[in-house]
């Protein structure tokens, strides 16, 4: 296990390398580099000369490239980001404020995705062909298709406007009322966002555990089981969808940079003060120490995701550890 | 292919050529999308006007039909980029193995690892906007996909009788790679382009949503359903209409996959 383990960690450090390399990269798409030297962006939106000399400076832009990246790399291991171009606080403390909302809508996201995604998947794939699982890949099938900023204008056309169930946007209602009212209020202005967020991921993740409960039902275990006595149910979840599961936890980790990427959207049509939308505005806003900053935590995040679910599939399945 | 097609997949073959079709008589609908009228804006569906209009009172059907064209080839041509650059390191890593693969496929999870509309939105704003900049910055970030996929394709494919006879035969690895393993692979793949399609279609869409797509003049799907949000209280259908077009699209193309990998793995490849 300790082997295991220790393999698995110094792989991740090529990544996490490459990880810093390809954000320093990203940096010198910014003005005042090489690759934006034909000029600014969109129009109407030209780097000032005074931001420009601030990267340089902050950047170390007029430094050879080897030296840039030693400093980037120094500036990355004492997790210093910079300070926001927009209104000079640091980088890290934006994002600290920014995490609780996106934490919020994108911890709700999974755990309504894999509440869902598993019993609707075992039970398609329990069945294969039959009339649950028709009917459940055609709903799965048209939720994969639909793109997210469709999604949530028509749920906010009929929800919101039409029958004015639920509010449009926002986190909370002004003034936000008291006690239990205000936490009342917070989950009605949860539900829009999360419901857009979820419905996709459930759908790639509910056909994945279908798949996998529909290739280990036909294995020897199951009919083994079966065999015993033991009711289809008990056949299904105590045996079939324990092995469907285990390629599934690894799988877990490569659902963050889709729900993070969902929330860039999400965030910005309901008005969510989380990562996504302080990504989008650091973008439009040109606010690159940000926009490196967030990219930097996004793709660390994810590597430590994945991380953590190779490690929980080591520790369920005991075969993983003694190949490594 | 198309034979082994199940029902569905020629639905969607037939989906995807009737869009392309709308799209070549689009040019016919031009002059309608583009004429403004501000006395009709904002009116509902009607006889004249059967998705309505919008907030400048251009007719709403003529603006989908019109970016037809510019959704689907931005697609076509930004999953071809993706496939090109996706097959070129994902058949290195594959064919060649050891330091090499570890190498690739390191590189290959690092871009994995960030979310891509992260990438996508940085890409496309911070280069100077034109379509070959949304192209780029949706092919360079959703390659990792297609290596993979034919990472492992190639993997399987080239300890094959077939590929060790080539070997034997003296041909070297590029003429090995694109003679022998890429027609082989090339099921696979296709299976992988149509589903990058879709991914590039949507991907612009959203890209052009956010407002840092295409440039202007120019207006596709999801510039057409940018505006939106800000009639959201009074004009549903500039959201449903551009939507559908877009989500037809998609569907089509993802079924269209979808069938294609059944053809080429359930029917057995022959």
């Amino acid at each position: 296990m300790i082997r295991y383990l220790v393999r698995r960690l110094l792989l991740a450090i090529p990544t996490l390398f490459g990880i810093v390399v390809l954000v320093f990269l990203l940096l010198h798409l910014a003005p005042g580099s090489p690759a934006s030297a034909v000029g600014s962006p969109e129009a109407g939106r030209r780097v000032s000369a005074a931001a420009r000399e601030e990267m340089r400076k902050l950047y170390g832009l007029d430094r050879p490239l080897p030296e840039r990246f030693v400093r980037w790399i120094g500036r990355v291991a004492r997790f210093d980001l910079g300070e926001s171009f927009v209104d000079r606080r640091p980088v890290s403390e934006r994002i600290r404020e920014a995490l609780p909302a996106t934490l919020a809508l994108n911890g709700l996201a999974l755990f309504f995705t894999l509440a869902l995604a598993v019993p609707v998947g075992v039970a398609a794939g329990g069945r294969p062909e039959g009339p649950f699982d028709r009917a459940s890949a055609v709903v799965l099938f048209a939720l994969y298709s639909m793109p997210v900023f469709w999604a949530a204008l028509l749920l906010q056309t009929l929800l919101s406007v039409e029958l004015g169930w639920l509010p449009l946007y926002g986190v909370s209602s002004d003034p936000a009322p008291g006690g239990i009212l205000g936490l009342a209020d917070r989950l009605e202005h949860l539900a829009l966002p999360v419901t857009c967020l979820t419905y996709g991921s459930l759908a790639f993740f509910a056909r994945l555990v279908r798949a996998g409960v529909v290739e280990a039902r036909s294995q020897d275990f199951v009919t083994a089981a079966l065999a015993r006595g033991l009711s289809r149910r008990q056949a299904l979840w105590r045996h079939a969808f324990r092995n469907a599961l285990l390629p599934l936890v690894t799988l877990l980790g490569l659902l963050l940079p889709g729900l993070l990427s969902g929330s860039v959207i999400v965030e910005r049509i309901f008005a969510w003060p989380g990562l996504g939308r302080l990504y989008f505005d650091s973008i439009l806003s040109r606010d690159y120490p940000v926009v490196l900053g967030l990219s930097l935590l996004g793709g660390v995040a994810t590597l430590a995701a994945t991380l953590a679910a190779d490690i929980a599939a080591a520790i369920v399945d005991p075969r993983l550890r003694e190949e490594a | 292919m198309i034979r082994r097609l199940s029902g569905s997949g020629r639905v969607a073959l037939v989906v995807v050529a009737l869009l392309w079709l709308v799209a070549a008589v689009s040019p016919l609908f031009a002059e309608r999308a583009s004429e403004i009228r501000l006395d009709e804006r904002l009116r509902p569906p009607s006889l004249a006007h059967p998705f309505g209009t919008d907030d400048l009172g251009r007719d709403l059907a003529a603006r989908v039909v019109t970016a037809t064209p510019i959704s689907l080839a931005i697609g076509l041509v930004a999953a071809a980029v993706s496939l090109l650059v996706g097959f070129g390191i994902g058949a290195a890593a594959g064919y060649f193995g050891g330091a090499t693969d570890l190498l690739l496929s390191r590189l290959i999870e690092v871009v994995l690892c960030f979310p891509v509309l992260f990438l996508l939105l940085a890409l496309a704003a911070f280069l100077p906007p034109s379509p070959a900049t949304v192209v780029l910055a949706i092919g360079l970030t959703t390659w990792p996909s297609d290596a993979r996929y034919a990472r492992a394709e190639i993997l399987k494919a080239r300890n094959l009788d077939y590929s060790r006879a080539a070997r034997a035969a003296g041909a070297g690895p590029a003429r090995i790679l694109l003679r022998h393993l890429l027609p082989n692979a090339l099921p696979p793949l296709l299976v992988s382009a149509a589903f990058g399609v879709s991914w590039a279609i949507l991907a612009e869409a959203a890209l052009s949503f956010l407002g840092v797509g295409l440039p202007a003049p120019a207006s596709s799907w999801g510039g057409i359903l940018s505006a939106a949000p800000a009639y959201i209280e009074e004009a549903w259908w500039l959201a449903l209409f551009p939507g559908l077009a877009l989500f037809a699209t998609v569907s089509a193309y993802n079924l269209l996959a979808e069938s294609l990998r059944h053809a080429t793995t359930e029917a057995g490849r022959t």
